[in-house]
């Protein structure tokens, strides 16, 4: 199986954020995300964006080699936003402004629309960044573990961890099927998109044929396992929890919180339904 | 009468059919295992031992439905025997627990240790004992140092060894092993049955073993019990089994036997019994020259024909014309991981070439070089002269048909009839045309009666006939198969095999990768090795199996037949029926003299 496919899965290294617990980097995530959704200055932005790529490079333990080997997968997106939205430009998007963002057809380019474009791509960059470094320094269980702790059922919450263990293989199953398809030249007698609808039809039906087969085997193999034998289960890794992580994740949220309530603040009054 | 382990009373279980109503699956089954003891279940394709296996674990009817009657007593080590519904899912599963074919439908955690951990947390183990308990059960499956590896990054017998440690850690009283090395190279295969060997030496654990081809265990277990159309004989004595029914296991059951039984039933059914049924090579050895002696016979009678294994049939000598060439083929994944790297390789006509090696030494990268679904790095690939990077890929697939090992991933139709006629439309023959060459092709692979059943419903067997037909109908010319006996009973993979023969006789070239060597050795004219990317060897099976160097670095293993061949012959042989010629001619004084 190539070794890509795994690109999002944790990376075992001893750092600050390792050692961080689950709920202090969630802190952290949510900190940075609600900032960078509701800010509107390129320079917090920017500010954004560095200190998360800080964070990640100083402070996660994974290279930023690693980072890029996924984040050049979303780069072209990002790209998008940053180049191309900023010819439907219409105005400084301020809040509470009734001049609407986006709007055709093309304008000139302005100073004004590529500092929009470069906002929502530094914006994107910080969430991605930051939930990168989220994924790649906390061990599954540990989230299973830490979501169980606050009362959710284990047996809901270790979902995402098979998901990620079987997503690979399901993954594979989907490119099989697909390379059967140009071998046996499904929908050759048919126009090029009858033939991909016909060929994303089949794909469907066989994943879910052959999805279904391999889960039931795998459903026997959690059941005999004792998966849901009881209630909850014992954890025998450590939850890690580091009183700085924590105080960390707390002050990046109680800064996030109150920069929102500032960004709110400067709404007051401009909203439209403040008539 | 030893402690009985596991108790079946009068058990018969229907499943439950989607369409309403319940099918019989298994009929009035009874049988005892003792306690410490090694059960071998043998059993065609779709003849039950699975389902056995999962009634036995309560599995069926408990958790995935269908319904039951008689009882299964389990040897509880507090509570004596028991019938296991009186066990709630954690008393029974920490009692009598199973082992899957596949090692990836049982992984479900990143790390070693979680997975050996996993039931343990399930079933609410202090965690204090946790780890002792995984370092416990990884020495017995011999993966002491794995605790903190990747089960992603694992080998396929290093899966099994650790989904087999994570039950070990459970310390169940039955384990049941349903075809455990079934998905595993050689070495896969040796490694899992060496923790076999460790786990009864050091435990007092009682042991059913579902497998097809018992080669390699067939002298270690205690007992067999055979299941058939849906009922069980036995359990006998290994010995006692083959010599009660003889050679019709293999020939009418289509069942997989031991290499040195068959050609010792063989020698029995043509008039040359041996002391006693030989089960292993050394056995065969020795029997043969207790009975035949060290010269020939002077007046050895013929006696009356008998049927043998079947020979392999006959073979152009001369290859034909090149119709695929690898030039210097490196190939890399985005990764850069290399696993093709300078690979030279002539494909011809007329042959049937085995691709051989160890899991992840590049062979289904290779295979997949052949019809441009990977197109190489560096080098190039040639089909008839030019290279499949020229070439539109679905006329280069009709050319190089390539059939999956699980045939299910290539069907692309709602019913066998247009599964089989889809390759024939892009080839513009006419409707009548195509309706008499699928219902040709059908009885062929013996699949008229099912023209109108959807693909995904038929029996593993069916599905690979159909696979191979509706790959092979457009007469390509070559066809490559990924595991082509995979999961096949002995009939069915002679059939198989059979058809493949036909088909380089008729001018086709075949590649078929594979990690059995009874196949390579019976019906390969070719062997490429490929180890860490690179073609190692290329020669004859003979040549091969002759060359210990090559065997040991790409982690092989001859068949028996060529080792015990040897030993008493002094010149290895490749296939059972030789063997049992040449034995029959000394007996009969009409060759030379046993080693």
């Amino acid at each position: 199986m190539p070794v890509d496919d795994l690109e999002l899965s944790y990376r075992q290294a001893d750092s600050a954020f390792h050692r961080m617990s689950p709920f202090a980097k969630t802190l952290y995530v949510m900190a940075i995300s609600l900032a960078a959704i509701f800010n509107s200055s390129l320079y917090v932005g920017a500010f954004l964006f560095l200190f998360t790529l800080v964070c990640a490079a100083c402070f996660s333990g994974v290279s930023l080699r690693t980072y890029w080997s996924f984040g050049k997968v979303i780069m072209p997106f990002i790209l998008i936003l940053a180049l191309v939205f900023p010819f439907f430009y219409n105005q400084h998007l301020a809040a509470g402004s009734s001049a609407i963002a986006i709007r055709t057809p093309i304008k000139d380019l302005t100073w004004g629309a590529l500092g929009f474009g470069a906002l929502l791509a530094l914006r994107f960059l910080a969430i991605g960044v930051s939930g990168l470094t989220f994924a790649f320094t906390t061990h599954p269980t540990d989230l299973v573990q830490s979501l169980s702790r606050r009362g959710l059922d284990y047996r809901f919450v270790h979902a995402p961890v098979l998901g990620l263990v079987l997503f690979p293989s399901f993954l594979q199953l989907a490119r099989d099927i697909s390379t059967t398809q140009r071998i046996r030249d499904l929908g050759q007698e048919v126009n090029p998109i009858t033939r991909k609808l016909l060929r994303l039809k089949h794909l469907a039906f066989a994943l879910l044929v052959l999805g279904l087969r391999r889960g039931q085997t795998q459903a026997m193999a959690l059941d005999i396992r004792g998966y849901g034998a009881h209630r909850t289960r014992t954890f025998m890794r450590p939850l890690p929890s580091s009183r700085a992580g924590t105080v960390f994740g707390w002050a990046c949220f109680i800064a996030g919180l109150l920069y929102l309530v500032l960004q709110l603040g400067n709404l007051a009054g401009k909203m439209p339904w403040d008539l | 009468m030893p402690e009985p382990a596991l108790v079946v009373e009068d058990y018969s279980f229907w499943f439950k059919l989607a369409e309403g109503g319940r099918a019989l699956a298994l009929d009035g089954v009874s049988f005892e295992v003792a306690k410490g003891e090694l059960l071998l279940v043998l059993g065609t394709s779709g003849a039950g031992k699975s389902t056995l296996a999962l009634n036995l674990v309560g599995i069926y009817p408990d958790f995935f439905g269908g319904w039951n009657q008689g009882r299964v007593l389990i040897n509880h080590p507090e509570r004596g025997m028991v019938n296991r519904r009186q066990l709630d899912q954690g008393q029974r599963f920490r009692t009598v627990n199973m082992l899957f074919q596949n090692p990836e439908d049982q992984i479900v955690t990143l790390t070693v240790e979680e997975e050996v951990g996993f039931a343990l947390e399930n079933y609410l183990v202090p965690t204090s004992e946790i780890g002792a308990r995984i370092d416990r059960a990884l020495g017995l499956v011999g993966l002491e140092g794995f605790r903190e590896r990747s089960t992603m990054k694992l080998s396929g017998g290093e899966k099994q060894r650790v989904a087999l440690a994570a039950l070990l850690a459970l310390e169940p009283s039955v384990l049941i092993l349903d075809e455990p090395t079934s998905n595993l190279d050689p070495v896969g295969t040796a490694e899992v049955l060496d923790a076999v060997d460790r786990i009864r030496d050091r435990l007092d654990i009682t042991l059913v073993l579902v497998e097809h081809e018992v080669d390699e265990v067939y002298d270690k277990v205690d007992r067999v019990l055979l299941v058939d159309n849906r009922k069980v004989h036995g359990p006998y004595s290994p010995r006692a089994f083959l010599e009660e029914r003889g050679l019709s296991v293999r020939d009418d059951m289509g069942l997989w036997i031991p290499q040195a039984a068959e050609v010792g039933l063989g020698l029995c059914q043509a008039g040359v019994p041996l002391p006693s049924l030989p089960l292993t090579g050394d056995e065969l050895v020795t029997a043969v020259r207790a009975t035949a002696g060290p010269t020939a016979r002077a007046n050895g009678s013929p006696s009356p024909a008998v049927p043998v294994a079947p020979p392999a049939p006959e073979r152009p000598r001369e290859p034909g014309e090149t119709v695929i060439e690898l030039r210097d083929v490196e190939f890399s994944y985005p990764s850069g991981q290399l696993v093709l790297n300078g690979v030279n390789l002539g494909i011809r006509r007329g042959e049937l070439l085995a691709i051989v090696g160890q899991n992840g030494s590049g062979k289904s990268t290779l295979a997949a070089q052949l019809n441009g679904i990977l197109k190489p790095s560096k080098g190039e690939v040639l089909v008839h002269g030019k290279p499949t990077t020229r070439y539109r890929f679905a006329d280069l697939a009709r050319r190089v048909a390539y059939i999956f090992q699980v045939p299910e991933k290539q069907f692309i139709r709602n019913n066998v009839h247009d599964e089989m006629a889809h390759g024939l439309k892009a080839l513009k023959l006419s409707p009548e045309e195509i309706s008499a060459r699928v219902d040709d092709f059908l009885e062929s692979v013996r699949l008229t009666d099912r023209r109108d059943t959807s693909p995904y419903v038929l029996s593993h067997g069916q599905k690979r006939r159909l696979s191979v037909g509706c790959m092979v109908i457009a007469e390509p010319d070559v066809v490559v198969l990924d595991e082509p006996t995979f999961g096949q009973d002995w009939q069915q993979a002679q059939r198989l095999m059979g058809l493949l023969w036909q088909l380089a006789d008729n001018g086709a070239a075949v590649v078929f990768i594979t990690h059995d060597m009874r196949l390579v050795a019976q019906y390969a004219d070719r062997c490429a090795v490929l180890c860490d990317g690179q073609v190692i060897c290329e020669g004859t099976p003979t040549e091969l199996f002759s060359r210990p160097e090559v065997l040991a670095r790409a982690k092989l293993k001859a068949p028996p037949v060529y080792h015990f061949s040897r030993e008493l012959l002094g010149e290895p042989l490749l296939s059972t029926a030789d063997l049992q010629s040449r034995i029959e001619e000394h007996a009969r004084g009409r060759s030379g003299t046993f080693l």
